[in-house]
């Protein structure tokens, strides 16, 4: 079979995986239990995300981000990496069910017609910067895209501490609120730190033509970030306000996708 | 046979009570009675029940009565009640379940049940019969409690407030309680905190007597009541319930300390009437605020949700029944 038509056939099986792992962690949710199955669909998700990424690197020689879908492929595959690592450690398996859809939702965009190249030119000159800043950004896109699902589910559950709703199998199954507080944190400085090493590299990349406009999109997207971090580390925030920023500028991020892409 | 909270009282309880390392030998006891092969001896501060194989029923039901007799006028022995075959054994399943519990599923019974009956295989007490029916009542126990909610819920304020506390802070190792007002129902709730590893404890109170009283009890630390506001920076849980007609905690007192505190969490327990704090601090972000009234309502739904439930645990014990008959 050509490396075209797997490619395709992958993503396809990591949308399903997504799209299970999303409804099947829902369902438990509903009923009041916990999902054990969430952490293994998207674990088997993972590995059909890096199926398709190593396909498509051996199709262009380079690092997979020459399109809009591989870099939609890319930021799923480090949601869902970031998810695997931050979730055990903390326990999180909730994590899971909120990052299932979103992955889902981003697999599902990279299928659209136009958006993955069906026959991706080979490079000749690989430029190392280049691939880094791309490697790097998108990297920081899967953890600052965890620290905005962690801090909807900061808001889920601080809504319901505060109206004393308690009798729901979602408010039993949410993380302590300390506890998703401080890996908003931690996921935003990651992704901060991630973020700066690929704006970095971008700045010592070749530039072409259109790199203006992308290099001020992206300076802008970082200052936003670094405002936060900043005054998270030096004044403190309320969790909620914390939690809230993490969720619009990622979804801000997200709307700016065309432009930096 | 035995007797518990709804046919005794506590006077008449005590006197049957037989303590915690007598069980095994209690039980050996039973066991050189005529007829009866195995014997098992429950002893809670709510119950103290006997469990025993005999060869005839009737016979063995008189041998038992007269054993537990001994010392015991005729008034007390009214108060004992018995249970043969599969009554006996519905009622075992249903104590390890906590539905005979005077907290509807708690969990403590099982404990219970599973250190007499190790108490009484010790002691060379339980053979064959009694080895298997307590084995298959500790396995209904657990089946009951993956497969129902019955344990679902805090029924308590004092639990209900812990629960809300593991909420919000995950493990309270570490976490500082302050109580202002030396009540018993802070005092309840401030045990239960420490009890889940809450580790300092400020009390203050207008008597600083009580205050004093209530730290040495709690291993707590003492502040006078005219300066408790200074120690407001370092909480995370504060539990009130003065006698005062104002409120004593305002939002403004919060407001002033929420920047020096970083904005971390802080969990306010109002169990007094009338309120001790004003529910304008509620509305801070970082602050959650529960009344008395909320904390009973929450307690109040997971006791109705539990009493839901026993229906479904009554009918999973009948078919347990079935196979074992």
């Amino acid at each position: 079979m050509r490396q075209t038509v797997v490619d395709r056939w992958m993503l396809i099986i990591a949308v399903i995986l997504a799209a299970i792992a999303a409804v099947q962690g829902a369902r438990y949710v509903h009923r009041g239990s916990r999902s054990r199955w969430t952490v293994l669909w998207m674990l088997f998700c993972f590995i059909a995300q890096l199926t398709v990424l190593s396909i498509r690197g051996e199709m262009r020689a380079s690092c997979p981000l020459g399109d809009t879908g591989e870099v939609l492929i890319f930021s799923a595959w480090s949601l869902t990496m970031f998810y695997m690592a931050v979730g055990s450690v903390y326990r999180l398996s909730l994590l899971g069910v909120f990052t299932a859809p979103l992955v889902c939702f981003l697999l599902s965009l990279a299928l659209m017609p136009g958006l993955l190249e069906v026959d991706p030119e080979r490079k000749t000159v690989v430029d190392g910067w280049r691939e880094s800043h791309a490697a790097f950004s998108v990297l920081a896109y899967g953890a600052l895209g965890l620290a905005a699902v962690a801090g909807v589910m900061f808001i889920v559950l601080n809504r319901q501490l505060k109206e004393a709703h308690m009798d729901t199998g979602l408010f039993a199954n949410l993380p302590p609120a300390r506890e998703l507080s401080k890996v908003v944190k931690r996921l935003l400085l990651l992704g901060f730190g991630l973020l700066t090493l690929g704006l970095v590299c971008g700045l010592v990349m070749e530039k072409t033509g259109a790199a203006n406009k992308h290099l001020y999109v992206a300076l802008g997207q970082w200052a936003a970030y670094a405002a936060l971090v900043v005054l998270e580390w030096r004044r403190g925030m309320p969790p909620r306000k914390l939690a809230m920023a993490a969720v619009l500028l990622f979804a801000l991020s997200l709307m700016i996708f065309p432009l930096i892409n | 046979m035995g007797l518990n909270h709804e046919t005794a009282p506590v006077e008449v309880r005590e006197h049957f009570a037989v303590s915690e390392n007598q069980l095994g030998s209690k039980a050996r006891e039973l066991t050189e009675l005529s007829t009866i092969a195995e014997g098992v001896v429950i002893s809670t501060c709510n119950r103290m029940e006997v469990y025993v194989a005999a060869e005839d029923r009737q016979v063995g039901l008189e041998v038992l009565q007269q054993h537990l007799s001994q010392g015991h006028d005729q008034k007390e022995m009214e108060h004992l009640y018995s249970k043969c075959g599969d009554e006996a054994k519905r009622h075992l399943f249903g104590l390890v379940c906590g539905l005979d519990s005077m907290v509807l599923g708690e969990t403590e019974i099982f404990g219970q049940v599973k250190h007499a009956y190790k108490q009484a295989l010790e002691a060379g007490a339980t053979k064959g019969f009694l080895n298997r029916l307590f084995q298959k009542s500790f396995a209904v126990g657990k089946r009951i409690r993956t497969h129902t909610r019955i344990q679902v819920g805090a029924t308590s304020v004092g639990n209900v407030a812990v629960d809300l506390a593991e909420k919000i802070f995950g493990k309270l190792h570490g976490s500082h309680v302050m109580v202002i007002g030396a009540g018993e129902t802070s005092r309840l709730v401030a045990q239960s905190m420490i009890s889940r590893g809450a580790s300092k404890l400020t009390v203050t109170n207008r008597s600083q007597e009580r205050a004093t009283a209530l730290a040495d009890e709690l291993d707590g630390d003492v502040v006078p009541f005219d300066s408790w506001e200074e120690v407001l920076v370092q909480v995370d849980v504060v539990v009130s319930s003065t006698g005062s007609p104002e409120p004593v905690l305002h939002a403004a007192q919060i407001e002033a300390v929420r920047r020096k505190r970083k904005f971390r969490p802080l969990f306010l327990i109002d169990i007094a009437v009338p309120r001790d704090i004003d529910s304008k601090a509620g509305e801070i972000e970082e602050v959650y605020l529960y009344d008395i009234d909320t904390l009973q309502q929450l307690a109040s739904v997971a006791r109705e949700s539990r009493a839901k439930q026993v229906q479904l645990c009554e009918q999973m014990i009948a078919e347990e029944i079935d196979q074992t008959s």
